[in-house]
């Protein structure tokens, strides 16, 4: 089977030597490609590039719908063009544009915290109306809809001319690109993905949503600056309304279609953007793009009727949207006029069909016909020896209550766990047992009494500060980063170290041979491990694990028993909520039982047996004595 | 309606012939709104353009220098918006062997586009509209060789009238409402300034501005009835000229709207219906058939686009004469070549007869400090419209004289 | 008597006149409520839904049919409008719990105000009502019959849908579905129609709020974009499960922007309303009158 050219040379490499080509080839175009209308183009392209490569961050790597880019370029634009009218040098102009759309932009962040979806969605445009209402009406300042001349400066001396400008624009793209790369493919990007694919574990694992969220917000919004500020310097005119709505989607497509968490897609969006308009004016080329468009997506609905299946909906709907662009690029009078639909046309076919984008797409194929040499994986350095920091007093709550609504999920609980020790916490479903690891974790904040982990008290309802005082945690429903691979997800948790000490915590947990894989290709079993890798990757002073062996098949438990075992041997104190009694039995040294929010036990594994109130809440009598055996505490050092 | 727009585009089409060897063709542009608000005086003015164009391609051709050449059209609609206007005109201007562009309906698209037509020496007849900013900023920047020409009514002629009228009417406090465009913000100067001319016969109690897309009216007629306005005068485009006028109904404030000629679009009139009867503004050309000069030009539009009304009768005539104009020109030059146009329409020998007046040299010299050199309108060729259920009609019919046959300049 | 000051009936006029076209609002945001409930996504290009009604009735008006048959016919159109947007941009993105659903819809929206540029044009056009002309004062306000119209349509089409939702099988059906949808299935409801269902209902709304908004703004492709973010605003911080509370929403939406637009001047309206719309985002993320979300890990 082809498995593909193997050309020797590592996928960054590759990416780096045909971008630096790319962008040779666009310098030189102008030479070919003549005229001050196709210089215009390309200079659109360039900057439009800038200002989706910043859209990108928010939208593909945070994978936030952010409808203020628009505006925030208009503010850009009209911030550099102020500059420039109150006499800035270039350099200053640019700077301005940059700091007035960074400003805001950052700060969007915070609403993006606690807002969902739509939520979101809506906030960004209602920041994105005011700006542009407020740049309309503020006529003294940006003579409002008449529109703001400006006339352009020179660089350090040097008046720019048209090609000039174009290639000084050809250099910011790309270092805003290699920026770019540089920030989203570093441990900061991995922190922005895995923050998209679960904010609780993030925070949980002191990853940080805030901070990072801010810094993508931020970075996203100087590129918008930036390209604002070059879109000024090109057209010499401003006007308010051209930053609006329409814009917005226009670019948030492009995104799209170009390809999401990509800067080639970013782009190839920006280069569909640009050239939209033109493409359609020449009808025999526009044609021949949606001929093969509808070609291309044909090829999914053949491979199936070839399987003899119905075409899923996935695969029919691109085809079908491709026909009728089709369909109106032949039959329709004026095909300009149909520049929206056509455009969206498109875009409905990549969202549906290629949700990866064009980027993506070209990708996906490129990897069928190329091999590249992998990343080298060094050999794994470290490992449980050196997994916790220990303390005298890694957990002690004080009469912890919280209520929802009516029902009280927990009421009036105390406990503490001591150094080196396990404590198991069991009870029926809906005991509170959950809501109790949720509140000392900082995911809830109790309506009264204490937690305090490691002598700290962390401030309530948070989990970063719970985690900051030494908190770590796996969840009853696993909470993966699905876009990152298992060693990925180890390197944005750990404390310190690099990648061979990310994969001395993937040997601990039998998961080295998958380093590469990604969270969702793994088995659920896996995955549980790769939770508590995780969680120890922090090196906590307070492991708690909520059901790690729930939905695990035999063998994994009795893998999972042991190493739970050598965790509590490194010096890790643990909190074990657990329905496998056996597990409990084995591993806990005190056992803490909850029914109906409060504490109805605390003792040894075998003190709470026997325990009347336990049996008659939970374990049920007689059945349990025969299958675990012995009333001491476990030995497992 | 549409299919048979369809085949009168082919046939238009065919009449432009670009099978027809390359040096066979003169390529002229027409740009403009064809869609958006302001879309009714950019479609006619462009089938106005049209149809003078297609009725010389069916008698030959325009005779260039012993050749006869057919015109062949090039259409770009900038959509009333500036960015847009600016890239249709790099676009054109980078094109080869365009000989000339008619167009342009928004102020601040001329202002954003027009220099790149100037930097090419191409020549443009800026028709029906654009401001006089679109003119001054030439004189301004101190261009001393101008391709740029306007056919179109001067706004300050237009605001001259208004007042006069509204004088005449008998009126002694008004209230100016206009939009937020250039075309909006330089009419509410113009009549400020003419109002001041006029020493105090006249008193402005109330200036309020909306913006385009706004629908409701009510808050600025509120404060204009307040004030005791007993006329509007009035500087915007046709949806929002509705709105002003159906608000006008709903509060029961029944004044009279007298504004710029953008009264007569037909957006205006059908969207306000009943309450837009009796708006009063400046029009160049009536669409009346009583009138001689006029009929021709009018049967041949309705007949060639199979309409009963032209959506703008202004835009459309002044379109037709201005293609006429520019046909005439070509062959006292003798070329296609753009500066020789330019200086055919500067020194025009025959008189072009056109659906608005006969038309007698009505260019000059450019002179940067006198824009009216490369105006061709003057007062005496304006009449004062009104609107009556659905049409524009001659508000006082003893002007029709002024359309019918006289000789300008 | 009281004979009020003019400046007073002046905000008042403008007030009221806002409040009234903040019923609209209200009903389009109340089609949010209705996807949401159903399967927690809403129509980007609702906005696109109204217009397309509007034009609808337009044209069946256009056709010589009586009024209230144009009405009835474009909310049929809406329906089915509504139930293809739900099909071709939505449920494929919730069999794949993402979020795709919010650049689907806004695709969906973008085809068709492009198909409406070029079927009926770019123009606005008047929206033919039965209405007399000339208003009615009260206390010397002036209130037209369509911005009436659009008041006691709204309240009307919303009682009738709750009335459903409570005592036809349909109804609650969906409400099951809305609840918890696994759980409806178990009991037979297939919640793939519950859903279906919720857009065609939010369609026909939608198409209704069209021809009732049309006789006082004129229809045309630019009515769409601002009606989705005012009806969006409504709808969020009403919160999107709060029933009536869209109303009270609505109505103080439409009266604020009026009388920003008044006292500061038109180009300002919007701006105090998206204000506010941040701060409740910020403050009460779950709406105002809505109920609030519980993290469950």
């Amino acid at each position: 089977m082809f498995t593909g050219v193997d050309l020797g040379l590592r996928e960054n490499t590759a990416e780096r030597i045909v971008r630096i080509v790319l962008f040779i080839a666009l310098g030189a175009l102008p030479a070919f490609w003549h005229g001050q209308y196709a210089l215009g183009l390309l200079t659109l392209m360039a900057v439009y590039g800038v200002l989706l490569i910043g859209l990108d961050a928010t939208v593909g790597y945070l994978g936030q719908v952010n409808l203020a880019q628009a505006a925030l370029f208009g503010l850009g634009a009209y911030a550099s063009a102020l500059a420039v009218q109150a006499g800035a040098y270039f350099p200053l102009a640019l700077l301005a544009g940059i700091i007035a759309a960074l400003l805001p932009g950052a700060a969007l962040a915070l609403p993006a915290l606690r807002l969902e979806g739509p939520q979101f969605a809506l906030s960004t445009l209602s920041f994105a109306t005011l700006s542009v209402i407020v740049l309309n009406e503020s006529e003294t300042i940006t003579h409002g809809a008449l529109g703001l001349s400006i006339v352009r400066p020179s660089l350090f001396t040097v008046a720019l001319d048209a090609r000039g400008f174009y290639w000084l624009c050809l250099v910011l793209l790309f270092m805003s690109w290699w920026v770019s790369q540089i920030l989203l493919k570093s441990r900061f990007g991995l922190s922005i993905e895995a923050l998209r694919d679960s904010p609780t574990a993030t925070d949980a694992l002191g990853i940080g949503t805030l901070r990072h969220k801010v810094l993508a917000f931020a970075w996203g919004s100087a590129l918008a600056g930036l390209a604002g500020a070059l879109h000024a310097l090109n057209f010499g005119y401003l006007q308010p309304a051209a930053f609006g709505y329409d814009l917005m989607v226009m670019l948030l497509l492009g995104v799209v279609f170009g390809g999401r968490r990509s800067q080639w897609g970013a782009f190839a969006g920006a280069a569909v953007v640009a050239m939209l308009p033109n493409l359609l004016s020449n009808r025999t080329l526009f044609s021949g793009l949606v001929s093969s468009g509808c070609v291309l997506t044909l090829v999914p609905i053949l491979r199936s009727l070839i399987s003899r299946r119905v075409p899923a909906f996935k695969e029919a709907a691109p085809a079908v949207a491709m026909a009728v662009a089709l369909a109106l690029s032949l039959f329709a009078s004026n095909v300009e006029e149909w520049r929206k639909g056509i455009f969206a046309l498109f875009l409905f076919a990549a969202v549906v069909g290629l949700p990866d984008g064009l980027a993506g797409a070209f990708a996906s194929a490129l990897h069928r016909l190329i091999r590249f040499t992998p990343d080298p994986l060094p050999p794994a350095t470290g490992g449980i020896r050196s997994a916790g920091i220990s303390v005298s007093k890694p957990l002690q709550v004080f009469k912890l209550s919280k209520s929802f609504g009516g029902v009280r999920a927990v009421d009036n609980v105390s406990l503490d766990i001591g150094q080196n020790e396990i404590l198991g916490l069991i009870g029926p479903n809906g005991s509170g047992k959950t809501t109790f690891i949720n509140l000392v974790s900082g995911l809830y904040a109790p309506d009264s009494g204490s937690v305090e982990i490691a002598g700290t008290r962390p401030l309530p309802g948070s989990l970063m500060s719970a985690f900051s005082a030494g908190a770590a945690r796996t969840f009853q429903n696993l909470q993966p980063f699905s876009g990152l691979t298992a060693l990925e997800s180890i390197l944005v948790c750990q404390h310190d170290g690099g990648k061979s000490e990310a994969m001395g915590w993937l040997r601990m947990v039998a998961l080295e041979e998958k380093a590469r894989q990604r969270c969702s290709e793994l088995s659920y079993g896996d995955l549980r491990f790769l939770e508590i890798a995780r969680a120890l990757a922090t090196r906590p002073r307070l492991l708690m694990l909520d059901e790690p062996a729930a939905g695990m098949s035999k063998p994994d438990i009795a893998r999972l028993v042991d190493l739970i075992a050598s965790i509590k041997c490194a010096g890790v104190p643990i909190l074990l909520i657990e329905h496998h009694q056996d597990v409990v039995a084995e591993l806990c040294d005190r056992v803490a039982v909850m029914d109906g929010g409060r504490l109805i036990a605390l003792g040894t594994s075998a003190q709470v047996r026997r325990n009347p109130k336990v049996i008659e809440a939970y374990l049920g009598a007689d059945e349990e004595q025969t299958s675990v055996q012995g009333t001491s505490e476990p030995q497992l050092c | 309606m549409k299919a048979s727009r369809s085949i009168l585009a082919v046939l238009l089409a065919t009449s432009f012939s670009t099978v027809a060897v390359a040096a066979d063709v003169v390529k002229i542009a027409i740009t403009g709104p064809f869609s958006g608000g302001s879309a009714p005086m950019g479609v006619s003015m462009r089938d106005g353009a049209k149809l003078a164009i297609s009725q010389i391609n069916q008698s030959g051709g325009i005779n260039v220098g012993g050749r006869k050449m057919k015109i062949e059209l090039i259409e770009r609609d900038d959509e009333g918006k500036n960015d847009r206007g600016a890239l249709v005109a790099q676009e054109i201007s980078s094109m080869s062997d365009i000989s000339a562009v008619i167009g342009t309906v928004n102020t601040g698209v001329a202002v954003m586009g027009d220099k790149y037509y100037v930097e090419k020496g191409i020549v443009k007849i800026i028709t029906p509209a654009a401001g006089s900013a679109s003119m001054t900023q030439w004189s301004k920047a101190g261009v001393k060789d101008l391709p740029i020409f306007r056919f179109a009514s001067h706004d300050g002629i237009q605001a001259h009238m208004v007042v006069e009228k509204a004088l005449k009417l008998g009126f002694t406090n008004v209230a100016i409402l206009h939009d937020a465009t250039n075309y909006g913000v330089s009419g509410r100067d113009d009549l400020i300034e003419q109002i001041s001319k006029q020493g105090g016969k006249l008193k402005v109690v109330s200036v309020e501005k909306f913006a385009i897309g706004d629908k409701d009216m009510t808050g600025q007629l509120i404060k204009a009835k307040a004030a005791g306005a007993q006329a509007i005068l009035i500087w915007g485009i046709g949806p929002e000229l509705a709105a002003v006028a159906s608000g006008k109904e709903k509060l029961g404030f029944k004044v009279p709207m007298i504004g710029g000629w953008t009264l007569s679009m037909s957006n205006f009139i059908d969207t306000s219906g009943a309450s837009g009867n009796g708006a009063l503004m400046p029009q160049t050309f009536i669409e009346d058939e009583s009138i001689a000069r006029a009929r021709p030009f009018i049967q041949a539009y309705h007949k060639a686009y199979s309409v009963a009304r032209i959506p703008s009768p202004v835009s459309a005539a002044q379109g037709y004469d201005a293609a006429l104009l520019l046909a005439e020109a070509i062959h006292e030059a003798g070329s296609t070549n753009p500066s020789k146009i330019k200086f055919s329409l500067e020194n025009l020998k025959t008189t072009v007869k056109g659906a608005i007046a006969d038309w007698k040299k009505p260019w000059s010299k450019w002179n940067p400090s006198n824009v009216e050199t490369h105006e061709a309108f003057r007062r005496a060729t304006t009449v004062m419209g009104k609107v009556q259920n659905g049409r524009v009609v001659l508000a006082d019919p003893s002007e029709k004289f002024v359309l019918e046959g006289i000789a300008v300049k | 008597m009281i004979i009020l000051d003019a400046k007073y009936i002046a905000l008042a006029q403008m007030a009221v006149g806002g409040g009234l076209m903040g019923m609209a609002y209200a009903l389009v945001a109340y089609g949010f409520q209705l996807t949401y409930a159903a399967g927690k996504a809403v129509n980007f290009g609702q906005g696109e839904l109204v217009m397309l009604g509007a034009f609808a009735g337009i044209s069946l008006a256009g056709t010589g049919l009586p009024y209230w048959v144009s009405v009835l016919g474009a909310m049929v159109a809406g329906a089915v409008l509504g139930w293809f947007v739900e099909r071709v941009a939505v449920r494929l993105a919730l069999k794949q719990h993402n979020e795709g659903w919010i650049l689907l819809t806004i695709i969906v929206g973008l085809f068709a105000l492009s198909s409406v540029e070029n079927i009926w044009g770019r123009d606005d056009r008047p929206f033919p009502a039965p209405w007399p002309a000339g208003a009615l004062d009260f206390f010397g306000i002036s209130v037209t019959w369509p911005e009436l119209a659009i008041a006691m349509g709204a309240m009307g089409i919303m009682t009738l849908v709750e009335l459903a939702k409570r005592y036809t099988m349909a109804g609650i059906a969906v409400q099951a579905v809305s609840a918890d949808p696994e759980a409806a299935e178990l009991c037979g409801v297939r919640s793939r129609s519950a859903i279906s269902l919720s857009w065609a209902v939010s369609g026909a709304a939608a198409a209704f709020a069209g021809t009732v908004i049309g006789p006082v703004t004129t229809v045309g492709p630019t009515m769409a974009a601002a009606l989705t973010l005012k009806a969006f605003s409504v709808a969020v911080v009403a919160g999107l499960d709060s029933g009536f509370g869209l109303v009270i929403a609505g109505i103080a939406l439409g009266a604020v922007e009026n009388l920003s637009g008044y006292v500061l001047g038109s180009g300002w309206r919007e701006a105090p309303g998206l204000i506010l719309l941040i701060l409740a985002l910020a403050l009460r993320p779950q709406g105002v009158f809505g109920k609030k979300i519980i993290r469950k890990v």
